[in-house]
């Protein structure tokens, strides 16, 4: 095979080799082997993808698009294994390898200690395996292989500490959510491939200009277009994985999990796969449009609608999470409006700060002894410089302030939206704009109550950290500082880095300029200054609000009762529909019928038995019964 | 012409009264002795109609044997007819409603044949005795033998059935007493004296 | 002359005497053994006036076997209660259940 084709099947598997060792050696190899193994495996995906990376786009080298081997042929069924190359593929591997390089060396000291350390980087290393095998493949059949084990592998890490109650009913919630998704996702490949005949994106791709107007009826005398449904049903899976409302519902939960894989799976990379789903489908959403508003509507909600979550949350952990959900709904409105560069840039730079934000936190904790409630930290800006920078260079980044990384992407986002011709666009647009001012408002929020006021219960002893803590700090917060002013050149302009990934029709084309001090900045300095009065300057202001506003409190604590109706109407609702089967099974069925047909014969027979009583004149009696009535059918009948 | 249905008319009201009364009575020996009269009475309609041999036959051998039979074993079993027949009430109406029943249905069946054909053609003999006789022992042989052999196998089985051995007899047969030697009662055997010591 | 089916009237009556006579009878085995006897006397009768009415003798050829056969049933009847006495002490049809189910 071609060189090409070799690492690139190298670079997937180092991984998983690193993982497999790690994972199956057990009480043979030691706790720094199985580290050693996994970060080497790791490394060296890093650097085949930076020689990808170079191929591609210093030396002008063309995208590789190449079956390995088939797979499985029946009839016409015919499936390969194969990796496509190109520009959005070397973006998403650079960032899944180098993030997974940063978590790996971070959880040396993270989970230092733990009975299942080993367990821990083999679940790590096989995660990459499979994020790096989603983004890598050339076929909906690999994708989808990807797809599923990146599904499982966040459930068994988000169960990690399974003889936890909550962790395990987290990754069981989890793994739920994404099945949903991933059902829809199943539904649309079959379409796909009852369709267009294959699912390589390469014949899938070139035969959808020529299906742009097929229509499929599903119910009767109702037509839908082909290509809408398609795509409606594949971003159903996008919404499970990459947490969009309704079925964003899992991510909170996930939180349960270490903090190293919240920073990997629940920030960086297995959330985004729905996000880089869209993007790689480009080809395919450009000819759905109504698809596209719906994005749109479904991300401009979450994005805001999970910001106001964030504001009320004391754990410090759920409020990076509700960050997550709040900024996967800007990358989503990004991809709604057709600016699907701008959403991968902001997925690029959202990896960076986030991952910094979610390893200062899990810092944080580690200092505070496993605390995790804000309300109990404060005054932690002495105690630990270095996090209080790191994570303040990540709130900046978060809340889009420029130079920060954060505000080219951000604002690419929002100016795209404005100028967007979608019938939702200026709803997405107000929403996405509000939410600027409530991301600063409750990442600064947490930074003021962590590190800057009073501590409500001092402790002692504060655990130092470690030297690896800091290296990974500084190795993510260079990147959200200066990433953005780096790279948004290349990203956005037309045509971009991305250009020969991504397919946008003429009439959505559009990409503003960027300005510095467009509205949306000024929206994010507001929210700081506001996050500083309420905390820093007037702390009663907050209480104020929340006594006198307990309703809307309520609501928001309560998530604005989805896991409520979550609860009761899937939850109970299939328990008491397995109690209507057991009873139907069990009473009606095993009773009744196959016990009760017995007993009937056996009542039958008792009665029978009466009958034969012994008595000659009885049996007489009958007898003489019997031949009364043979006469009365033969006189009758004559 | 009129003394055919007066003889008819009589004995039939004689057979139906002395059948009534067969299963009415108390004591088993009146109801014998009806059953008797049912019988002579039924012997006497045969004969009108013109199967002599037969109704002979059936005071002969019903009444004389097996009505004597009957006797004999009512007497022999001494049975104490004083006991009430209780719970007579309680079944006599569905029987009688389902006998009304049955006597209509065949009635009804059978009402439409009013034929008053038929003299008997007698043969060349003039006696139904001799009639009888001639396909019996020719035609009817068979059957005529195996009821031979079936009187032969009711004879063994009703004593089967009831003979009993004689009970507690301690005499001995002759022939086995006259068989018996001394030898076999009594045996001297030598021994040698014991010394007193 | 007599119509055929006023002897098939009469022979019905008395068959269904006899079996009143079973149904009803409770006290004494040898009541029905008489009501069977009343049975077959009317089957006979039946016997006889076909045979007379169809100028055919082989009728009366028939009743002849059956007064046989009746006589030979009568008497193992009659031993069978006689043992049925030595056992059980009573003739009463009630105490005769044995054989219940």
């Amino acid at each position: 095979m071609s060189h090409y084709q070799l690492i690139n099947l190298a670079l997937v598997l180092f991984p998983l080799v690193g993982a497999l060792i790690a994972g199956l050696g057990g009480q043979r190899i030691s706790n720094s082997l199985a580290h050693t193994v996994t970060i080497l495996g790791v490394a060296i995906s890093l650097i085949l993808s930076l020689y990808f990376a170079y191929q591609l786009f210093f030396q002008h080298g063309g995208a590789y698009d190449g079956n390995l081997y088939l797979w499985d042929l029946t009839g016409k069924f015919r499936f390969n294994i194969g990796f496509l190359i190109d520009p959005l593929t070397v973006v998403m591997i650079l960032i899944v390898t180098f993030i997974s390089l940063i978590v790996h060396i971070y959880s040396v000291t993270y989970m230092a200690g733990d009975p299942g350390y080993k367990r821990f980087f083999s679940y790590m290393s096989a995660f990459t395996f499979a994020m790096l095998m989603l983004v890598s493949a050339n076929n909906f059949l690999q994708l989808f292989f990807g797809w599923e084990a990146v599904g499982l592998v966040s459930y068994l890490l988000i169960g990690f500490w399974f003889k936890r109650e909550a962790a395990s009913v987290g990754s069981l919630k989890a793994f739920l959510v994404n099945r949903v998704g991933d059902f829809g996702f199943f539904l649309g490949i079959a379409l796909l491939f009852n369709y267009f005949g294959s699912l390589d994106y390469y014949q899938v791709f070139h035969a959808a200009p020529a299906l742009k107007s097929a229509t499929i009826s599903i119910f009767p005398h109702t037509s839908y277009s082909l290509i809408a449904v398609i795509c409606f049903l594949l971003f159903i899976g996008a919404m499970g994985k990459s947490a969009q409302v309704p079925l964003h519902v899992w991510l909170p939960e996930s939180m349960e999990g270490p903090t190293p894989i919240s920073a990997l799976i629940h920030a960086a990379t297995m959330v985004t796969a729905g996000v880089y789903l869209v993007a790689r489908l480009s080809p395919l959403y450009e000819y759905a449009p109504s698809v596209l508003n719906l994005i749109l509507i479904l991300g401009a909600t979450t994005a805001l609608f999970m910001g106001f979550v964030a504001i009320v949350q004391n754990d410090i952990k759920r409020i990076i999470a509700y960050s997550t959900l709040s900024q996967l709904g800007y990358m989503m409105v990004g991809l709604g409006a057709s600016a699907y560069a701008a959403g991968i840039f902001h997925l690029v730079t959202h990896a960076f700060f986030k991952a910094l934000l979610f390893l200062a936190a899990g810092s944080v904790i580690l200092t505070m002894h496993h605390e995790q409630d804000i309300r109990k930290m404060g005054g932690l800006a002495k105690v630990m410089p270095m996090t209080y920078v790191c994570f303040l260079v990540g709130a900046l980044a978060l809340a889009a302030l420029p130079p920060f990384s954060g505000f080219y992407s951000k604002d690419a986002i929002i100016d795209a939206v404005h100028a967007s011709t979608l019938s939702a666009a200026s709803y997405a647009y107000y929403c996405v704009l509000i939410g600027a001012l409530v991301t600063a408002f409750y990442i600064f929020r947490a930074f003021f109550l962590v590190f800057h006021t009073q501590a409500s219960m001092p402790i002692k002893h504060y655990q130092k950290t470690t030297w690896i803590v800091k290296l990974s700090l500084i190795i993510l917060a260079i990147p959200s500082a200066i990433a953005g002013f780096l790279l948004a050149q290349r990203f956005l302009n037309v045509p971009g880095l991305l250009a020969s990934s991504l397919s946008v029709l003429p009439n959505h084309k559009l990409m503003a300029t960027e300005h510095f001090l467009s509205t949306a900045t000024i929206f994010s300095g507001m929210g700081i200054v506001l996050a500083w009065f309420c905390y820093l300057q007037f702390p009663a202001i907050p209480a104020w609000t929340q006594k006198h506003f307990s309703w809307l409190y309520q609501v928001l604590v309560n998530k604005y009762g989805f896991d409520a109706f979550n609860q009761a109407v899937f939850a109970n609702g299939g328990r008491r529909l397995a109690k209507l089967f057991f009873n139907v099974d069990a009473k009606l069925l095993d009773e009744k019928l196959i016990d009760g047909s017995g007993r009937r014969i056996s009542w039958l027979s008792n009665v029978l038995r009466r009958l034969q009583s012994g008595y000659i004149y009885q049996y007489a009696f009958i007898m003489v019964l019997g031949i009364i009535i043979f006469l009365l059918a033969y006189t009758l009948r004559t | 012409m009129l003394l055919q249905q007066f003889a008819f008319f009589g004995f039939a009201f004689l057979l139906i009264a002395a059948a009534l009364m067969t299963i009415i009575s108390r004591n088993p020996v009146r109801c014998a002795l009806f059953l008797v009269l049912a019988f002579f009475s039924a012997a006497a309609l045969w004969i009108l109609l013109e199967a002599e041999f037969l109704g002979l036959i059936l005071v002969l051998v019903y009444v004389g044997a097996v009505m004597t039979l009957f006797l004999f074993v009512i007497m022999t079993l001494n049975i104490d007819n004083a006991e009430k027949q209780y719970g007579f009430v309680h079944y006599l109406l569905p029987a009688v409603v389902s006998v009304l029943i049955l006597l209509a249905l065949l009635i009804y069946a059978v009402y439409p044949l009013s034929s008053t054909t038929g003299l008997l053609a007698l043969p060349a003999q003039a006696s139904n005795t001799q009639a009888l006789g001639d396909i019996l022992y020719t035609q009817y042989a068979y059957p005529f033998e195996i009821t031979g052999v079936l009187l032969l196998v009711g004879i063994i089985a009703t004593i089967a059935l009831s003979f009993r051995e004689k009970r507690l007899n301690k005499a001995i047969a002759p022939e086995l007493q006259l068989k018996v030697k001394a030898s076999d009662r009594l045996q001297i055997i030598k021994m040698p004296a014991e010394k007193k010591k | 002359m007599i119509p055929l089916n006023y002897y098939l009237i009469l022979a019905a009556t008395v068959f269904s005497l006899g079996l009143l006579g079973v149904m009803i009878n409770r006290k004494n085995i040898i009541i029905l053994l008489m009501c069977v006897e009343l049975l077959l006397l009317a089957v006979n009768m039946n016997f006889i006036a076909f045979s007379h009415f169809f100028a055919d003798l082989s009728g009366q050829v028939f009743v002849f076997f059956v007064l046989a056969v009746a006589a030979v049933e009568a008497a193992i009847g009659l031993a069978i209660l006689i043992v049925l006495f030595r056992t059980r002490h009573s003739i009463q049809v009630d105490d005769l259940n044995r054989l219940k189910g």
